[in-house]
């Protein structure tokens, strides 16, 4: 295979001094999907914007189907073929889908906007590529699978050859993520070539045929799709033998929460989820699987105290939780991390130290007479930022400058600084990269060991299979299964059960509800 | 822990930046006006950039005014932080410039504690009138911005009112009350100027606005929820409780500045349509010093500079005080477009942002 694209010993600096490319290689063949993997911060990004033309390289050279090439500007990239999608988009929202996609090249009717052909060209593009966009509704209305794969639409109607994605999954939920593979498909089919920028290494091995990985700004290597495993990839990226399996619990104590006829309705009213029966025994992992939206996120929150009870009853040890407050609730010992860290799970503008403090606002430690103790809120955040190796400037930054990982390490690290009885945990490595993964797996280990009962929600099968220790299935907001988690359980098994193909008997259901 | 006071020394001085930035871009634009509009641009332009110190009276009226703006620049602070967006400071100040007034005219406005008394009764009616929109919000949803407006209104109409009818001295057609007993009045520091007791006033109430929003429980849990109401209630904060007693605690203010009005030297009694408007700035004072309480005084300095500047131009050249205005909205646009978050957050508000693009906001993250 012929390299249509290559970069060859790439070196960037940025001007505060960070070298984001060192050495880098990069060789595409026409008509493949190319992966690059790395942690963040691995340089990825810095090479796809000197491929496009926003960065200039310091060193090195690239060559487009074998001729030396440079780009000042993306323009130039543009011109020869070459489109990228960003991480964050460039759209217009109020604009319709057709005319963001044509912005600044609009096809013409003499001196007028010709907005017909406009639509015309959108649809078929759309249709030719398996984007299922409608050309017509305002991009601000549209889910963000569908902005994405606007800004896909924008680049091949600038006839783009080679098309970069930069980490076009992190924002998709698992079904777009599907809906974006078979997009990618289709363009590979029709000759134009992929670079595909990830972390999560499951969709790599599915969608690459070739990887190059790179760690601290230098590329590691590269190698094909087939000859690797997930376990031989993190082990390349990350540098070190990477464990990504955990133990199980060794034993498990009695029944710490239990949730009864369970019963959650919408605000309209309708019906959430209804007959829920659960018990969640100290010192296991029992893990919540469904397809998002059957019903597993609203239990988590009305345990928590979120979201009202239609009808049930939950209790902690023993002890009714429906009418207590949150604050009531966590003095109990429940502790939460929830699905979405920057809409729930931290003040981005608020320091480190105050969003580690936020939950515990009654606790004499840190509050007396109504004071707070700026010492020991200034103290406490530094011994957890230690503790969970939170990369950080210290107690006084603000959140929102830390990186995704190290965001949700100070989530977990709030929630776990002190050992609960009960935790609620959501979607807890969504976006977050490897080190930082295996790190929280093994916070939620260890709180596990130490006596909590852990109720786990995530959209990744794998981290369910890897933690749980029992799982049950939500569909259309009812338990259909549970399983006794062990080798032989498969995605495959439980993908048949959250889609509503396949039904549990009754009494092996109950067995493994225990 | 150096590169924090670095980091934390670069953001201020970005800050201070941007704000001169805005300042010298508003003189440049005041600047042309004036020399389009007036037949001496030069004493015109020299009566802006110098009348305020000319005097030991107008430096009394620009420090006079430091201190109210102080005070209303406190009060939108503290509900900007809150990510509340209540405009009441006005109305506030009237119903405690007229509860201040009934204490001033009372018996007890002839004896020593003529003072604290007026104070605390302004201050007490600000903050029954800052609580309603804070209540109709928590409790029935209604949007503070609209709520808090018509309270204006009425503040003002009520007011007016009643000195027409009812406090004016019977017969005089005036529309003031009577002076009040000088035990009521403020004390001057300088004696024949208007530097009075106010910006001691206006000081102490920048501390205590710091104290409580950096010091306290109850600070700390309003900044969260103004950061991330969706955090707060996760977290176990009651938001509702929260934006309320932000609010009742910003109508104390605004309601002592009421106080500060009508006993000051300025007035010393309560007169029609005493805020001149002044009230309304403090949305600028607060959305320029980005509702940082310390930063509140220096921005009022130098905004009341300005202001002062431009009222003695009015009146001693052939430019017209509403000059000012120009320059005024020039720095708030400037300002509240470029870089501020509460400024930011209130002009989406105000512009009624459509769901759109606050989805795609979000989605952009
Ligand atoms: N515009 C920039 N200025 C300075 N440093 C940058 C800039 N962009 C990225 N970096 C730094 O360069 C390194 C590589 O970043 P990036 O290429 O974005 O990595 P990745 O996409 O693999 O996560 C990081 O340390 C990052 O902080
Ligand atoms: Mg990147």
């Amino acid at each position: 295979m012929a390299a249509v694209l290559e970069a060859i010993s790439i070196g960037k600096t940025y001007p505060g001094g960070t070298v984001a490319n060192d050495g880098v290689n990069l060789s595409v063949a026409a008509g493949e999907v190319h992966a690059v993997v790395g942690e963040n911060g691995a340089g990825k990004s810095t090479l796809m914007k000197i491929l496009f033309g926003i960065e200039q390289p310091d060193k090195g050279e690239l060559r487009l189907e074998g001729k030396p090439i440079s780009f000042a500007n993306p323009r130039e990239a543009i011109d020869n073929g070459i489109g990228m999608v960003f991480q964050h988009f460039s759209l217009v929202p109020s604009f319709s889908v057709y005319e963001n996609v044509v912005l600044g090249s609009e096809p013409r009717n003499g001196v007028r906007f010709d907005r017909e052909k406009a639509i015309a060209q959108v649809r078929a593009l759309s249709e030719k590529f398996r984007l299922h966009v409608d050309p017509l509704p305002a991009v601000g209305d549209l889910p963000v699978g569908q902005q994405q794969r606007v800004e896909i639409l924008k680049a091949l109607y600038r006839d783009a050859r080679i098309l970069i994605l930069d980490e076009p999954t992190a924002v998709l939920a698992p079904q777009e993520v599907e809906e974006l593979f078979v997009a990618v498909r289709a363009l590979v089919e029709q000759g134009r070539t992929v670079i595909f920028i990830a972390h999560k290494l499951p969709e790599v091995l599915e969608i690459s045929n070739r990887i190059t990985v790179m760690r601290g700004g230098k590329t590691v290597g590269q190698v094909n799709t087939k000859d690797v495993t997930e376990d031989s990839l993190a082990t390349m990226m990350v540098g070190r033998e990477i464990a990504l399996r955990v133990d199980r619990a060794a034993g498990r104590g009695d029944v710490a929460c239990e949730i009864k006829a369970l019963k959650i309705t919408s605000d309209t009213g309708s019906t959430i989820a209804e007959d829920l029966n659960l018990q969640v025994h100290a010192g296991e992992i029992l893990g919540l699987v469904g397809v998002e939206g059957n019903g597993q996120a609203e239990l988590l929150e009305a345990v928590a105290g979120l979201r009202d009870v239609a009808d049930g009853a939950i209790y902690l040890n023993g002890e009714s939780l429906r009418p207590l407050s949150v604050i009531e609730r966590r003095a109990r010992g429940l502790a939460s991390i929830p699905e979405d860290r920057l809409a729930r799970g931290l003040a981005a503008g608020a320091s480190i130290a105050e969003n580690m403090v936020a939950t515990r606002l009654a606790d004499r430690r840190y509050v007396r007479h109504g004071l707070l103790d700026l010492n020991a809120i200034k103290a406490n955040a530094q011994a957890l930022i230690e503790r969970f190796s939170i990369r950080a400037g210290g107690p006084a930054f603000a959140v929102g400058t830390l990186s995704g990982g190290n965001m949700q390490k100070v989530v977990v690290a709030r929630e776990l600084a002190e050992q609960p009885k009960l935790l609620l945990v959501n979607q807890p490595t969504r976006g977050v990269d490897l080190g930082a993964t295996q790190f929280i797996w093994k916070s939620l280990t260890k709180a596990r060991d130490g006596g909590a009962a852990v109720l786990l929600s995530s959209a990744d099968l794998s981290e369910l299979l890897a933690l749980s220790d029992r799982l049950v299935v939500f569909y259309r907001g009812r338990i259909v299964a549970a399983f006794h988690n062990s080798d032989d359980l498969t995605p495959e098994t439980l993908g048949t059960y959250m889609l509503g193909l396949n039904t549990q008997e009754p009494e092996t259901m109950r067995a493994a509800l225990q | 822990m150096s590169t924090l006071a670095n980091q934390r020394g670069a953001a201020f001085l970005r800050e201070v930046g941007r704000a001169l930035t805005a300042l010298v871009i508003a003189l440049i634009v005041a600047l042309i006006v004036i020399f389009v509009t007036s037949a001496d641009p030069g004493k015109a332009f020299s009566t802006l950039a110098s009348a305020p110190l000319s005097s030991n009276r107008t430096m009394g009226l620009w420090i006079d005014d430091v201190a109210k703006l102080t005070l209303t620049g406190l009060a939108f602070s503290l509900v900007f932080q809150a990510r509340q967006f209540s405009m009441g400071v006005q109305g506030q100040v009237y119903v405690g410039g007229l509860f201040a007034a009934f204490v001033a005219m009372s018996p007890l406005g002839a004896t020593p504690f003529a003072i604290p008394l007026g104070m605390l009764a302004g201050m007490l009616a600000g903050a029954v009138y800052g609580f309603v929109p804070g209540y109709a919000k928590a409790r029935f949803g209604a949007s503070e911005i609209v709520s808090s407006l018509m309270l204006n209104y009425i503040a003002i109409l009520v007011v007016n009112y009643l000195i027409r009818a009812h406090l004016a001295p019977a017969g005089s057609g005036q529309l003031m009350t009577a002076k009040f007993p000088d035990a009521a009045i403020f004390p001057a520091i300088i004696p024949g100027t208007r530097f009075d007791l106010g910006i001691a006033i206006a000081l102490v109430a920048t501390v205590i606005v710091w104290f409580l929003l950096y010091r306290t429980n109850w600070g700390l849990k309003l900044r969260l929820v103004g950061h991330n109401p969706k955090f707060a209630e996760y977290a176990g904060i009651r938001a509702s409780f929260v934006m309320v007693s932000a609010m009742t605690v910003a109508g104390s203010l605004g309601g002592l500045l009421g106080s500060v009005f009508v006993q000051g030297r300025a007035f010393g009694n309560l007169a029609q349509n005493f805020d001149g408007n002044l009230a309304f700035e403090g949305i600028l004072i607060a959305i320029v010093a980005r509702s940082r309480p310390l930063a509140v005084p220096f921005v009022a300095l130098a905004y009341g500079y300005l202001r002062q500047g431009a009222q003695l131009m009015g009146i001693r050249t052939d430019v017209p005080t509403e000059m000012i205005a120009v320059v005024q909205a020039i720095i708030i646009l400037l300002v509240a477009s470029s870089f501020s978050l509460p400024g930011k957050a209130l002009f989406k508000r105000l512009l009624g942002q459509s769901p759109a693009s606050a989805a795609s906001a979000e989605a952009a993250k």
